[in-house]
């Protein structure tokens, strides 16, 4: 695997509230990789760090093998970086953005801007200042795509777009991974909308790493586990709380529900009966993206499960 | 357009529903050998989806001997695509899991699925004749 993103222990400091703290985040070329975690968790500051926005408090960070505090221009020509608020010059119209933006990249293809412009269907005499937000945004995506980068970073591109300018937004995306070279990192509160385009996955809580892995892997060993006790059996609260593994336990009648985070059939099994001999009947059902994602948050990691 | 279109469900994984989907137009008839089968690229933008998934997708495909790719053509549907009973009878595994699943709830027993399913079968191919 070839790390195009890596960083090391890097922490970040606002003052005295930790934004980012001893991150190890390595991002595989060739993936498309989706930064999750709650709002307030740390994705947009590991981001401004990676594109040397804001410079870490502590330990270090590599894209593209350079050190993000040393990225130049010659780099900065082949990463695109398009986040929620991104500051355009409002008084420019789009062809004149466009035009200005062109000048700067020795890789801009013009067909390939051409025929985004007219796939997003941007009027190219409007000024910036008067397109609406989802126009907005795909402006300054047009302006990250046409010089083709290897790097795409978008940071919670699609918060505030109506569906089907979400939609274009993610053909555009889609028109750059033509090519054999790219990579795209999206970091996104929610996961439902890219759930199908990510193959990897980091899921970032208090700015530290919680997972990061591959998303057949994730979906692999998550599993809603469902057991029916014996009838007449009714338990208020699991005795003692089983697993590590085991998040989101509740039990309710007859029934003890958990999420199951490395669901291996025979072991898990086990594990219930363990603790329920008289467990009836044991179902698994796998899980979206979402539904491991909201599983993970509602657990934070650092906070004791029991109740 | 593509050939055939697929209702993604959540929990399960891109790559199964998309393998899975093709199978069924090639299987059903959708889609008949020498037909031109859509390109990774064309997959992924119609679907959505990541293009390493739908690349895994087409090599899956190819390996099961349900597409070749023709030079300077393109990947089309293998002449001979009718799969052997086992991977006609794996198409049929989600369904069956799930009858399996509610026969359990139900406290039904092997054979009381066995028949109702030989009941159905019955009627229905009645009907046909």
């Amino acid at each position: 695997m070839n790390a195009i993103i890596e960083t090391r222990m890097l922490n970040f400091r606002y003052g005295a509230q930790e934004a980012v703290r001893d991150l190890n985040l390595t991002v595989p070329q060739g993936s498309i990789f989706a930064l999750l975690g709650p709002n307030g968790a740390g994705k947009t500051t590991t981001l401004k760090a990676l594109m040397n926005i804001v410079e870490p408090s502590s330990g270090e960070a590599f894209v593209m093998g350079v050190p993000t505090t040393r990225l130049g221009p010659a780099e900065f020509q082949r990463i695109g970086y398009v986040s929620e608020n991104q500051e355009l010059p409002e008084w420019m119209t789009v062809g004149a953005f466009l035009d200005y933006c062109r000048a700067l990249y020795p890789t801009w293809d013009a067909a390939f801007c051409s025929r985004l412009t007219e796939q997003f269907q941007l009027p190219l005499d409007r000024k910036l200042k008067q397109l609406s937000r989802g126009m907005k945004m795909k402006a300054a995506l047009l302006s990250s795509l046409a010089y083709r980068p290897r790097l795409l970073v978008l940071d919670e591109p699609f918060s505030g777009l109506d569906p089907l300018a979400r939609d274009e937004f993610i053909s555009g995306m889609l028109a750059l991974v033509d090519e054999s070279d790219w990579t795209i990192v999206i970091s996104s509160h929610d996961i439902e909308e890219v759930e199908r385009l990510v193959d990897w996955v980091g899921f970032l809580e208090k700015g530290g790493l919680r997972l990061c892995e591959p998303v057949a892997k994730l979906q692999e060993r998550f599993r809603r586990i469902e057991v029916v006790l014996a009838t007449g059996a009714v338990r208020e609260s699991p005795p003692r709380l089983p697993h590590a593994d085991w998040l989101d336990v509740s039990v309710q009648s007859h029934a003890l529900r958990f999420v199951e985070s490395q669901y291996q059939a025979d072991e898990t099994n086990r594990r219930v009966q363990e603790i329920y001999p008289d467990a009836k009947e044991i179902q698994s059902s796998p899980m979206s993206l979402r539904e491991i994602f909201v599983a993970l948050a509602r657990c934070p990691q650092t906070s004791s499960l029991k109740k | 357009m593509l050939p055939f279109q697929i209702q993604f469900k959540p929990g399960q994984t891109v790559y199964g529903q998309v393998v899975y989907g093709a199978k069924k137009a090639i299987v059903s008839g959708l889609l008949r050998p020498a037909d031109r089968f859509p390109s990774v690229r064309q997959l992924s933008q119609e679907l959505k989806i990541n293009p390493n998934t739908a690349h895994k997708v087409v090599s899956a495909l190819i390996d099961e001997g349900l597409l070749e790719v023709l030079p300077g053509v393109g990947t089309v549907v293998a002449k001979s695509p009718a799969p052997n009973r086992p991977a006609r009878r794996e198409l049929l595994s989600n369904e069956v899991e799930r009858v399996v699943v509610e026969a359990l709830k139900l406290e039904l027993e092997l054979d009381d699925v066995t028949s109702a399913v030989a009941q159905t079968w019955q009627r229905i191919t009645k009907a046909k004749l």
